[in-house]
């Protein structure tokens, strides 16, 4: 068959893992899980890959597979709401791989693509394949931070893939060129390079439409073919660009240049000001011009004017950056922030303090509001210090083991100890 | 091995009718004196909170109907149920039923009614009167200036005074032998100190101390101390140090592990600022004040807990460290 009328970006896959242009780490890593499973399943059965768009996430896990002599399964993640499709997919997970049969890798792509409102049932569908597979799983996604993600985030191993950096982008474009005799100047080649910020496969697309238009590659043909892109950017790239622009514009653009929603966008930056501003005074007006964007957010959710949002990004982008004082390069790792890892056990812990205090109320003859303020700091005390008198309590007006667990705290094993066993009536002792 | 059902001392002790009421003795005489001629006006209970207010509503309402009063008193508290559109459906249908007994009028008990704004006051005020021929009102107060004067002159006003420290201590006592928990004459006066003559703080510390072992002078700090979470103080005292990030961690703690709201956070600054155990120039103080009161007013208008409140341990932290406390 002839490879002539393959596109480039299918026909210069890397076959092995040592054509993978730099991403080391995330190279390394993926072995290893793949080699942990010559012992049987690992404690970790998936894999939640993430980079930004062409950073050769797909490409990574092929040459990955091949070289390690692994069948690919590939699908991808949005066709998981499918019910054949999901089907199908618990099927070959399942299989074991026998002596025969070649042993399989699954690829799920692009699960950031699942649409949290209509496909409510995909990552549920997803969990459970993993849940039951007996072949590893990997799964790639652009941001894995999105919310409703984070059940595969906690199940998978999570391995990140960094933007490629131009001099890579360089290196691989040169390689294209020779296989195919193709005459490429150095100049235009970093053209290429600069303007596909660290996405290859769009380098590669945009070398093959300037070779098409003149047989060989010269600064002007480039200039003339190729524009830049609208990028979608990671959260944490568009962190760095918020914090060290130069101009109102750019930190404006950043803030919405991911796909995240502007209360994510939001969250992220609440986090990374004390990472970014080490100065007090800096970080205050970070903080206040912050705090200024969130209460435009909350006037927009009483008051539905969303002509408001554009000041609300104001002060969040800008806002922010221009709250320093002296401009200051420098790096910085920007996590995810810890918040949206602890929103699920704050919004918990908030609504048992409200299942209690409904419950309280009519017995105690008083508002929820006094119950939380002036009983249930008592009743912590109780469920914290007196496990057995404690038990007593939550027999007594009929708790929950859940709101037992979470009064009780460190000492819950104890309290719901007694809790489980008969308990007798307090006057017929 | 079996433990003992136990209730709360607050529900246990609380008195069931009016004989049982040992203070506040001019109203409950003027009360019995209703339940004998099975005629109530409309009611108006102001007084500061733990004074027995909704204690002694319900003991009337006990009197009147007996055992089974609470089929023939509707409960409703204002600040759990803000809307007024939700208080008139729930009285409107409770009006509509009609009473079976000897007594010709039912019960609505508003608690906290003056929690309600001036506008939902006169919606209520409209419902007294829609409803009067088979129902009366019982409203409690805090601060019966706030509630509004048309609903004040339709009710008989008593007026609830905080509790002696004798009665609360007898009280307190009484309590300890019938549980039979060793308690000191000066542990149980901490505790009235302590709860500023509300009984039923009184009682729930009182236990919460029973539970944590002998009630001593000790036990009660202890306990009142650990009721207030002291992250609180420790995350301003961080700021002021400058550890913000510290400080927000702090903050984190306390709105998982207490499930806090901003709104309690907030509260529970604006006490500690002022309190002996905070070290801070005065006119810091006040400035702190106003700061924390501009970030309530943005929390009520919908803003985000935790940012506004790293806003406020942001400027904390500069703050701090210019004054250098």
């Amino acid at each position: 068959m002839s490879t002539a009328r393959l596109p480039w970006i299918i026909k210069y896959r890397p076959k092995h893992v040592d054509e993978v242009v730099n991403q080391d780490k995330a190279k390394q890593a993926l072995l290893e899980w793949l080699k942990s499973w010559d012992q049987g399943a690992p404690g970790k059965k998936s894999v939640l890959l993430h980079g930004p768009p062409g950073c050769g996430k797909t490409s990574l896990v092929e040459a990955v597979a091949r070289t390690l002599g692994y069948e690919l399964f590939e699908m991808n993640a949005s066709d998981s709401r499918r019910k054949e499709d999901i089907e199908r997919l618990a099927k070959v997970a399942s299989q074991t791989s026998g002596l025969r049969a070649r042993r399989k890798v699954i690829l799920l792509d692009e699960v950031d693509g699942l649409d949290p409102r209509a496909d409510l049932g995909g990552v549920e569908a997803i969990l459970e394949v993993i849940r039951n597979t007996r072949n590893p799983i990997v799964m790639t996604a652009n941001n894995p931070y999105r919310e409703h993600l984070k059940p595969l985030r906690d199940v998978s191993e999570v391995i990140a893939m960094d933007r490629l950096r131009e001099t890579d982008v360089v290196t691989v474009l040169k390689r294209i060129c020779q296989a195919e005799k193709l005459q490429c100047d150095q100049e235009a080649l970093k053209e290429i390079a600069k303007r596909s910020e660290g996405d290859l496969r769009s380098a590669i697309n945009d070398l093959e439409a300037a070779a098409a238009f003149d047989g060989r590659v010269t600064l002007e043909t480039v200039k003339a073919i190729s524009t830049y892109r609208n990028r979608v950017y990671a959260p944490w790239e568009a962190l760095r660009k918020i914090f060290s622009s130069k101009y109102v514009f750019q930190a404006r653009e950043a803030i919405t240049s991911t796909d995240l929603t502007p209360d994510e966008m939001k969250t992220w930056i609440n986090e990374h000001i004390p990472s970014w501003y080490d100065n007090p005074e800096e970080a205050w007006r970070a903080y206040e011009a912050l705090s200024r964007a969130d209460q435009y957010f909350g006037r927009i959710v009483k008051t539905q004017n969303w002509d408001l949002l554009s000041y609300a990004l104001d002060m969040m982008g800008p806002g922010v950056a221009f709250a320093r004082k002296t401009y200051k390069g420098k790096f910085v790792a920007f996590k995810m922030p810890e918040r949206i890892k602890l929103l699920a056990e704050t919004r918990k812990s908030r609504e048992y303090r409200e299942a209690l205090a409904e419950h309280l109320a009519k017995r105690l003859l008083t508002s929820k509001a006094a119950i939380k303020s002036d009983v249930i700091p008592y009743l912590r005390i109780i469920f914290t210090s007196n496990p057995k008198y404690a038990a007593g309590i939550a027999k007594a007006y009929g708790l929950t083991e859940e709101l037992v667990t979470w009064l009780a705290g460190p000492r819950a094993k104890e309290v719901l100890s007694y809790f489980k066993k008969p308990a007798r009536k307090s006057k017929s002792t | 091995m079996f433990y003992l059902s136990e209730l709360l001392w607050a529900e246990k002790y609380r008195p069931k009718s009016l004989d049982e009421v040992i203070n506040q003795k001019e109203i409950v005489e003027r009360l019995r004196k209703f339940v004998s001629e099975k005629n109530v006006p409309h009611m108006l209970f102001a007084g500061p909170p733990g004074t027995g207010k909704t204690t002694v509503a319900h003991a009337l309402a006990h009197d009147l109907y007996g055992e089974n009063y609470r089929q023939y008193m509707l409960e409703l508290n204002a600040s759990d149920e803000r809307k007024i559109e939700v208080i008139r459906t729930k009285v409107k249908e409770f009006a509509r039923s009609k009473i079976a007994g000897e007594v010709p009028f039912k019960i609505v008990l508003l608690d906290e009614a003056d929690n309600m704004t001036a506008d939902a006051q006169q919606a209520l005020r409209r419902l007294m009167e829609l409803y009067s021929a088979n129902t009366r009102f019982i409203l409690t107060a805090n601060y019966p200036s706030k509630i509004i004067e048309p609903i004040q002159s339709r009710c008989a006003v008593f007026r609830f005074t905080a509790l002696k420290k004798e009665d609360v201590v007898s009280r307190l006592n009484y309590i300890c032998e019938n549980e039979k928990v060793k308690c000191h004459v000066k542990a149980l006066e901490t505790i009235y100190d302590v709860s500023e003559g509300d009984m039923r703080r009184a009682i729930n510390i009182l236990q919460a101390a029973a539970a944590v072992g002998e009630v001593t002078e000790e036990t009660v700090f202890k306990v009142v101390g650990l009721a207030h979470p002291k992250e609180v103080r420790e995350m301003l005292q961080l700021a002021l140090s400058g550890s913000f990030v510290e400080a927000r961690k702090k903050l984190r703690d306390l709105m998982i592990a207490y499930g806090l709201s901003g709104l309690d956070i907030v509260k529970q600054i604006h006490r500690e600022i002022f309190s002996t155990e905070i070290k801070l120039p005065e006119e810091l103080k006040v400035m702190i004040a106003d700061y924390i009161g501009e970030i309530q007013f943005r929390l009520v208008e919908g803003a985000d807990d935790e940012i506004q409140l790293n806003a406020f341990l942001a400027r904390l932290a500069l703050v701090g460290r210019k004054i250098k406390v």
